[in-house]
């Protein structure tokens, strides 16, 4: 019959194992969360009230069926997302027959799995106390299942106090302990919502990312920052055009081009967006990454979508022309257009390029129209009808950066000229906590590529024609209105706003510094400490000297609060070290006698004995038990410590 | 249900440690080379659980998982510590049992002392193999644990070695020690037979009720208690400026019993001692004033808790070579350090 002691121990396992739920409960399914909600209340009712609880049978059922639910949600047992789901209701299920000592350190170790499960998940700064929480919670609960009667407060002094001591070791392992290159198996993760740049682009598709406040990348140049009219990051190029949406072609062949211009340098942390484009300053020269592939479009597109925060070393030019002419393929690729639709737009491509002498001048005349023809930049524009390019050139005449490049193509197009539309960001905040640029969503941007016979492929921004302060200041700084209301409150004040930098420069530290700590790193930072990575022996033994170390200090810590008691007074010194010497006649004390009983005996056994000693003992009585000034005591005392190391006193024979 | 190999595996071990650690003398203080430190069953399973974390966690270069782990190893590391520590200097002060009959239940006392700044929770206590007691000691304070103890037979009970255990504070680790002490506990024979008590002839049942005054033999003063007889008080003595005191009287009417073991008309000898022992309770029970006759030892008749004791006890060694029973109803601590 479990007794109170186990329901507290009980109570405290499910705290551990909820803890561990809770870091998930934002990311596993409803009905995950509110099962497990339901098997936990019914178990600790069962505590309480004396409820029912389901007996093996029904509990085995219950297992297949939360299994099988799970294989329906999923269509898989394996992989994070239903992984973690399986574990959450198996232990909630687990609860339910949770009688013994071990069943509630199952429930402990569960709730640290599905730490390293939320570990494996998400790894942002932002999280990282919850999970520091989370294993102290789990370490706490541990020490009250283990101990019966054991006081919540004084286990989480306890566990705190352990984990405070394990830090060091932490860090040293962290640093120290080899990676590996690559990996035994992946991950398989489940689908997972995508945040960024996508391959399509329809003319609103690119507002609806403008309103995220959420970081895309962090960017840290070699020098010189390049200045905001250049700060075009390039994302996927598009082609293909079918009237409403924009797509990625099918493909040509990779022109030579010719770099030029200024070079920039930087390093580019990613942050994950389940895509599977990188991202470098117009134009990216090499790919930083042998899983990166620089495609024919110039575009850094990766083998894996991004999960985790991403660093790399990009190298960009702001300047290139194309040194061969327009291959007949690539020519027909960027100048289809749907056939029949928006047949205003092609008139007015027409009229413009038979009254431009050249593409260049047909380029400034479509220019010069969206200049002039009462254009707005708004983000909240009319919704376009069917035929969109049409709608949007004659009716709304309001749009922002997809409508235009989207316009411009169309018409670039329609007059011959080769065209495409390439998307990514615009701009980049400077941080000065970090150094470095921060590119949000809210970058997130559109222009246009054309072909210009004798220069090759130009970069031409339809935005900066109708909005030309959208070059040089955020999207948010032109249009306050698109953010969130928590966003703007916290831009609005400029302390807020430092604190708000602050802040991305942790995060930005994290993740460089810990989150993306893999072995290149490791060799890096070992290296700049001095060691070879050819001298392993020499790793090994630091390491080895650093762990002795750690294990030293923890044992000495340790002695702190047991082995050295008070330390006992001068007289119980003295005291102690007179019996010890008396000891060598062959009588010690016993412990039940006090001074005058042992003189006794010593004078019983050894009638020989000086009687120096016999003095001392009657000294150390009267200093104990009777009465004096505190002066006189104290030279007494004083005198009985020096007499006693004076004492000679010779071993018994034998 | 345990293997042969193992047993005698434990066996070995048991003597090893017996060779290593010599015999102990009251007060032990657990000392670094006597504490002994083993995983437990849920340390394994923490090792395994650990593993698989680390494997995790370098297969998919997570940083975090893999600082969590690191930080779980120091933790255990840490743990191993603290529960070693929780044994370490903790000093086992007194093993004690008052005598108890055979085949009843008895508890050993022991008594443990922490000199030092950190409490010393689920400190556990065994008889070699037997169940477990569990006490917290305070810092700078004593505990108290009383393990049940029984014995099958009267005579001596030697206790074989203890037992001392911890796996505070995290379960994952269990350190222990074996104390082997000289400590011997009386076990009186267990009370049986259903033969009458014979009565001494010469005494007149009922002739006085207690404490009457008379002809009864004066036995002492004890203090005054509520509802003693004002009359028996010693109001002279009281005169003179001692405490209110009141004369206690035997009151030699009174039945009186002589128990001889030769004169038991039982063929076993044991039988004839428990039969004896019956009596003897059953006698100082009804306040009467019994005495007894063993071969080789005679007790004149008395009544009361001593007299009780040293009747049981002579029953309890007779034919035993043991020497004679300490004249305090207690075995443990202060004759143990006669001997040593």
């Amino acid at each position: 019959m479990p007794g109170r002691e186990d329901d507290r121990a009980l109570g405290w396992a499910a705290a551990a194992l909820g803890g561990g739920m809770l870091l998930h409960v934002d990311r596993v399914p409803a009905w995950v969360s509110a099962a497990a909600l339901v098997l936990l209340a019914w178990r600790l009712a069962a505590a309480r009230a004396r409820v029912r609880l389901p007996g093996t049978i029904a509990r085995v059922l219950l297992a297949m069926l939360v299994a099988v639910a799970v294989l329906l949600r999923f269509h898989t047992l394996n992989g994070l997302a239903a992984g973690t789901a399986l574990l959450i209701l198996m232990a909630s299920l687990k609860l339910l027959e949770t009688w013994r000592r071990r069943d509630r350190m199952v429930l402990v170790a569960a709730g640290l799995f599905l730490l390293l499960a939320a570990c494996l998940d998400r790894q942002s700064l932002l999280r990282a106390p919850l999970y520091l929480a989370e294993a102290w919670l789990c370490c706490a609960a541990l020490a009250v299942v283990a101990t019966d009667g054991f006081p919540g407060r004084a286990a989480f002094a306890l566990a705190g106090r352990t984990l405070l001591y394990a830090l060091p070791l932490a860090v040293l392992l962290f640093v120290f302990f080899p990676r590996l290159t690559g990996s035994f198996w992946s991950l398989p993760r489940g689908e997972e919502a995508r945040t960024g740049l996508s391959d399509t682009m329809s003319p609103g598709s690119i507002g609806e990312l403008t309103t995220s406040y959420d970081i895309a990348f962090r960017a840290r140049f070699e020098g010189a920052l390049p200045p905001p009219e250049q700060r075009y990051w390039r994302g996927p190029v598009l082609h293909d055009f079918d009237g409403a949406t924009w797509r990625r072609g099918v493909g040509g062949r990779a022109a030579p081009w010719e770099l030029s211009g200024r070079r920039y340098r930087y390093h580019v942390a990613l942050e994950p967006s389940r895509h599977r484009w990188w991202f470098a300053l117009d134009i990216p020269a090499q790919s930083p990454d042998p899983g990166v592939l620089l495609t024919h479009d110039y575009e850094l597109m990766a083998a894996r979508p991004v999960t985790d925060p991403t660093g790399y070393e990009a190298l960009s030019y702001t300047g290139a022309r194309t040194a061969e002419p327009l291959s007949d393929w690539d020519r027909l690729e960027n100048t289809a257009l749907p056939r029949g639709r928006n047949p205003r737009s092609l008139a007015l491509a027409h009229a413009l390029r038979t009254g431009a002498g050249s593409d260049a001048a047909f380029v400034a005349s479509v220019l010069g129209f969206l200049r002039s023809g009462g254009f707005v930049y708004s983000l909240e524009p009319e919704k376009l009808g069917p035929e969109q390019i049409d709608d949007f050139l004659f009716r709304t005449r309001t749009g922002f950066c997809g409508h235009y490049a989207s316009a411009f193509t169309v018409l670039m197009r329609a007059g011959g000229v080769p065209a495409r539309v390439v998307t990514g960001y615009l701009g980049g905040e400077w941080n000065p906590v970090g150094g470095y640029l921060v590119v949000r969503q809210s970058d997130a941007h559109a222009w246009v590529e054309v072909w210009l016979p004798g220069s090759g492929w130009r970069r031409v921004d339809p935005t900066a024609v109708v909005a030309p302060e959208r070059l040089t200041r955020g999207l948010l700084d032109l249009m306050p209105e698109v953010m969130s209301a928590p966003t703007r409150l916290l831009r609005g004040a400029p302390w807020l706003l430092g604190l708000l930098q602050r802040w991305d420069a942790a995060n930005a530290w994290w993740n460089e510094r810990v989150v993306k700590f893999d072995y290149g790193t490791q060799i890096n930072l070992l290296e700049h400490l001095g060691l070879r990575s050819a001298d392993a022996w020499a790793l090994g033994w630091a390491f080895v000297a650093a762990l002795l170390g750690w294990l030293a200090l923890i044992a000495w810590q340790m002695q702190g609060g047991a082995g050295r008691g008070q330390r006992p007074d001068p007289v119980a010194r003295a005291y102690a070290r007179l019996c010890r010497k008396l000891a060598r006649t062959g009588t010690a004390r016993a412990p039940h006698q006090g001074p005058l009983d042992y003189g006794a005996a010593l004078a019983a056994a050894h009638p020989a004995l000086p009687g120096e000693a016999q003095a001392l003992l009657a000294l150390y009585a009267r200093l104990r038990y009777g009465a004096g000034d505190p002066a006189t005591r104290a030279r007494e005392a004083e005198a009985f410590a020096r007499a006693v190391r004076r004492l000679r006193v010779a071993a018994a024979p034998g | 249900m345990r293997v042969p190999l193992v047993a005698a595996a434990r066996a070995r071990m048991a003597a090893w440690v017996r060779r290593r650690q010599g015999e102990d003398v009251l007060p032990v203080t657990l000392a670094r080379r006597r504490l002994y430190i083993l995983p437990t069953r849920a340390g394994l399973a923490f090792g395994l659980l650990w593993l698989m974390m680390l494997l995790a966690g370098l297969n998919y270069g997570n940083s975090l998982a893999l600082f969590l782990t690191f930080l779980l190893a120091g933790f255990a590391l840490v743990a191993m510590h603290e529960c070693h520590r929780n044994l370490l200097g903790t000093t086992l002060v007194a093993v004690s049992s008052p005598p108890l009959f055979a085949r009843g239940a008895g508890a050993l006392a022991l008594t443990f002392e922490n000199t030092t700044r950190a409490a010393r929770p689920a400190v556990q206590a065994a008889l070699d193999d037997g169940p477990p007691g569990s006490v917290d000691v305070p810092a700078r304070g004593r505990a108290r644990l009383t393990l049940p103890l029984t014995a099958a037979r009267r005579g001596i009970l030697r206790i074989g070695r203890l037992r001392l255990t911890s796996t505070h504070p995290f379960g994952l680790f269990r350190t222990w020690t074996w104390v082997h002490l000289n400590v011997e506990v009386l076990v009186y024979p267990q009370p049986a037979g259903s033969l009458s008590r014979p009565i001494a002839s010469g005494s007149h049942p009922g002739a006085h009720p207690h404490g009457t005054l008379g002809g009864d033999e004066w036995l002492g003063l004890k203090p005054f208690r509520d509802g003693d007889s004002p009359r028996q008080v010693a109001w002279k003595a009281y005169a003179r400026g001692a405490p209110l005191l009141v004369k206690e009287y035997v009151p030699t009417g009174s039945d009186l019993c002589l128990f001889d073991f030769a004169q038991v008309p039982l063929p076993d000898p044991e039988a004839r001692l428990a039969q004896l022992a019956r009596w003897v309770l059953d006698a100082e029970a009804g306040g009467e004033r019994y005495g007894l006759t063993l071969p080789g030892t005679e007790l004149a008749p008395n009544r009361g808790p001593e007299h009780r004791h040293r009747c049981l006890a002579a029953l309890a060694l007779y034919g035993i070579d043991a020497p004679a029973p300490a004249s305090a109803p207690y075995a443990g601590t202060r004759p143990l350090h006669a001997r040593a």
